[in-house]
């Protein structure tokens, strides 16, 4: 490890109702892998984001290459050789590899774009990496991992000081992986200071240097790696006082009936042979990482996108759910996690998107019958303390977690018997959330069955029965209540099968 | 102006409409200040002729257009309908009653492969429309062997289908009967659009089609039936533009469609789909049919309506998108 080249401290930036990041310090010295780490929501994102000026930060100073400095913008910050290999990958498929590497600062002559001298300048930034790609190979035609070469050569080619890896292993195989560790071990031999985004333990130790843990938008600390456990990491990062009770028993009866039974279920990579049972007034709750593949599995059992195979029996009986109309006649409801994208009709009224699922129970010959729509809409407005002017308002100046009410309105309207809320109090606010509690300890308690989603540690522990977890499209474990802890959860979530 | 905005009764009405209804009375205004022979009955007569196929056409394009959808084919089927229907008809001796069911169900099967196309098959409703365009032009053309087609008229045994679009009194003055016909089509079509399943499905769909997917509805169903409304609308069109100017020439009818999509988009309809308005789609119609008169009156070759149409929709189209930027 060399001198330091980065250092970021007493960073502080808040949002409205939320303290995203909370005096976070971090350093980056030249020629070392740093780990940053942290659960869902930790604040690795918003962290890195206002390093490179996506975000501004309240408080705090940014030192970089012995000066204080403060990026206004992502293009700036990689000006100044900070570059971020993102997730998601920004590629245009239908480009070649060389025209992407170098979109935006094109080589010209004569007013055209030289594709000669770019493929040329891929090709010795390929050679230098040791990178086997061709650059005039289109970037569709690349796996996933190539994909990802490309971009770090991309970020190279920015005569990048420090990069910032985000998550980058997690779509690529084993074998990929392998060859990005190479790179990385080799960008590290050239003194470059290099901070990377896991949530694998395995690769941490394999690949970093120094781990810096953080947890609620705080720090908590910094370690290296070569003289911590595994263990040590992972009470670093859920090592939270619960200040919310969490359950100590399950709450079902233990002759309830199963009503769902999953077996076998598999729908693409992120589905993988997931079978599970739910049963009468259960909670049960879906714990894992982001891109566990939990959604996937969910919207997969309601139909809302094509499963491969995989039998669903509901109340004993074998049901075919090819579509989200068969799910919802067998009494299944989806209150997704993107609730303006999947789960309500913004612009129309709360009375309009209570009755969405039930509208036919409302009609008076062909007519809809407003009357007795707006009652409904109103006896739930009441029942779920919705706040709302009235049922005609639009559900779009309504707030997050009244949008939600209204999304569970629409289901308690249908007089589903088994829903799935998937990550139910995201983007809602501490009142609300366990206003939201509440009604789903409510719901349960009248004999209703819920699959709960949920990144949430607390949320999990407070909430389920039984806790499924799951790692990368496979079921990774399955806890009762009563032996959860957060440790064991982790321990499955980074599981890698 | 805000003050004028919050009034309970424009509110009610909507402000946007109002202030067409004050652009179509200046625009009469207009014309007849330029034009001294342009106040008279037979004018208004002659310009309802023109609202009242295009206001049939409006009234079915509003529904594909609430689905966030568009149908640039409604023009051609139209003329494909009164083809068909009126070559039956004029040369194959059907009988009148049975010609008008024919045209209905032209519009009604043009209606039902966009509809199949678009919902069942995921096309864009965009490329699908323009492609039974050239469907229905080359249809009605190979039909009638590309001949024109003159239909009855009024004093033909044949030519009681007149009546649909104005009525003569024995002392000689003429009553727009089409006008009634018209306005009650649009109350009909109205109630469908805000008071029944099929229109709070096919508004709600094209405010958020995934949302109402994932809530058990059968989105496919819904959006298909908002282009079977449209092409059955595009059938009755058909009608009522016979009864008006009598003869079909083959392979044409396209600009009709951008004028019928101009009046519902003039009129508040949104064209992203979730919000429509067919009393504005009315408003909007007779803005169109009193500029074209206007533009007869006036002596300009009527290619200038296409221009000042075109403008049109550039203009309402830049103030949805605007209003909607506001809003969100």
């Amino acid at each position: 490890m060399g001198e330091v080249i980065l250092t970021m401290k007493g960073i502080d930036k808040s949002f409205p109702g939320v303290h995203a990041l909370d005096h976070v310090d971090l350093e980056v010295r030249k020629g070392e892998v740093h780990a940053l780490m942290g659960e869902n929501g930790a604040g690795k994102s918003t962290l890195m984001k206002v390093l490179t000026g996506i975000y501004s930060k309240d408080s705090g100073t940014i030192t970089y290459e012995g000066r204080e400095v403060e990026f206004t913008s992502p293009r700036e910050a990689q000006d100044a050789g900070i570059v971020i290999v993102h997730q998601e990958l920004n590629m245009m498929g239908h480009l070649t590899v060389a025209q992407n590497i170098f979109i935006g600062r094109e080589a010209m002559k004569g007013g055209l774009i030289d594709d000669a001298k770019m493929n040329e300048d891929a090709r010795k930034l390929f050679e230098m990496l040791s990178i086997d790609i061709d650059p005039t190979e289109r970037m569709s035609r690349l796996t996933v991992g190539k994909q990802q070469m490309c971009e770090i050569a991309k970020a190279i080619s920015h005569d990048a000081k420090v990069i910032v890896f985000d998550e980058p292993s997690a779509a690529l195989t084993e074998a990929e992986i392998e060859e990005l560790f190479k790179i990385i071990r080799d960008l590290k031999s050239k003194d470059m200071g290099i901070v990377y985004i896991s949530h694998r333990m395995d690769e941490i130790k394999v690949i970093t240097d120094r781990v810096t843990v953080m947890r609620d938008g705080g720090y908590v600390g910094t370690l290296i790696t070569e003289e911590c456990t595994k263990d040590d990491i992972i009470n670093m990062m859920v090592g939270r006082v619960i200040y919310e009770d969490p359950k100590t028993q399950s709450m079902v009866k233990p002759d309830a009936p199963v009503v769902l039974k999953v077996e076998h279920l598999n729908a693409g990579k992120m589905v993988q042979n997931i079978s599970f049972e739910l049963r009468k007034g259960e909670i049960l709750g879906f714990s894992g990482l982001m891109g566990a593949g939990r959604t996937e599995t969910a919207r997969a059992l309601f139909g809302a996108d094509p499963k491969e195979s995989g039998d669903i029996y509901i109340n004993g009986e074998k049901v075919d759910i090819k579509t989200p109309m068969d799910a919802v006649k067998h009494g299944i409801g989806y209150l997704s996690e993107d609730r303006k994208r999947f789960g309500i009709v913004t612009a129309k009224t709360v009375a309009e998107n209570t009755t969405m699922a039930c509208l036919e129970d409302y009609m008076k010959g062909i007519f809809i019958d407003s009357r007795r729509e707006n009652e409904a809409a109103q006896k739930y407005v009441d029942d779920l303390k919705t706040k709302t002017p009235g049922v005609d308002q639009l559900v779009v100046n309504l707030s997050g977690g009244n949008q939600q009410k209204v999304v569970i309105a629409k289901w308690l309207a249908r007089n589903c018997d088994i829903l799935i809320f998937d990550e139910p109090t995201r983007g809602i606010d501490v009142g609300a959330k366990s206003e939201i509690y509440h009604l789903m300890n409510e719901l349960v308690a009248e004999g209703k069955s819920i699959i709960m989603i949920s990144s949430e540690m607390t949320e999990i522990l407070r909430m389920s029965d039984r806790i499924v977890v799951m790692c990368e499209g496979k079921k990774t474990g399955e806890i009762d209540i009563a032996e959860a802890t957060q440790e064991n959860i982790m321990h499955a979530a980074t599981l890698r099968k | 102006m805000d003050k004028i905005k919050n009034n309970a009764l424009v509110k009610k009405i909507g402000f946007n409409r109002l202030v067409l209804c004050c652009v179509l009375i200046l625009m009469y205004i207009v014309f007849a200040m330029l034009s001294p022979t342009f106040v008279s009955y037979n004018r208004i007569l002659s310009a309802l002729n023109y609202a009242y196929f295009l206001g049939f056409l409006a009234i079915g394009v509003t529904f594909v257009i609430a689905t966030g959808g568009i149908d640039f084919s409604i023009g051609p089927v139209m003329f494909a309908a009164a083809l068909i229907s009126g070559q039956l008809l004029t040369k194959s001796g059907w009988p009148l009653i049975l010609c008008i069911l024919i045209s209905v169900l032209v519009g009604v099967l043009f209606g039902v492969l966009n509809g199949y196309l678009v919902a069942y098959c995921g096309l864009p409703s965009f490329i699908t429309s323009m492609a039974s365009m050239q469907l229905a032009k080359g249809i009605g053309s190979v039909f009638t062997k590309t001949q024109s087609v003159s239909w009855p008229q009024v004093t033909d045994a044949a030519g009681w289908y007149r009546k649909f679009v104005k009525i003569r009194l024995s002392s000689g003055v003429q009553l727009p009967s089409g006008l009634v016909i018209l306005v009650a089509a649009m109350i009909i079509f109205s109630i469908i659009l805000t008071k029944t399943r099929a229109g709070r499905y096919i508004l709600c769909l094209g405010a958020n089609k995934e949302a109402v997917r994932l809530s058990g509805v059968d989105v496919k169903k819904w959006e298909m039936l908002a282009f079977v409304i449209c092409g059955m609308c595009a059938g009755i069109a058909a009608i009522f533009y016979v009864g008006a100017y009598t003869t079909v020439l083959p392979g044409l009818g396209d600009n009709f469609n951008n004028e019928a999509i101009a009046s519902c988009v003039m009129g508040g309809t949104s064209m992203a789909g979730g919000l429509a308005s067919i009393g504005g789609a009315f408003i909007g119609v007779m803005i169109i049919s009193l500029l074209q008169e206007g533009i007869l009156a006036m002596g300009f070759p009527i290619n200038w309506q296409y221009v000042i149409t075109g403008i049109i929709v550039l203009v309402a189209v830049t103030a949805d998108i605007r209003s909607r930027r506001r809003k969100n």
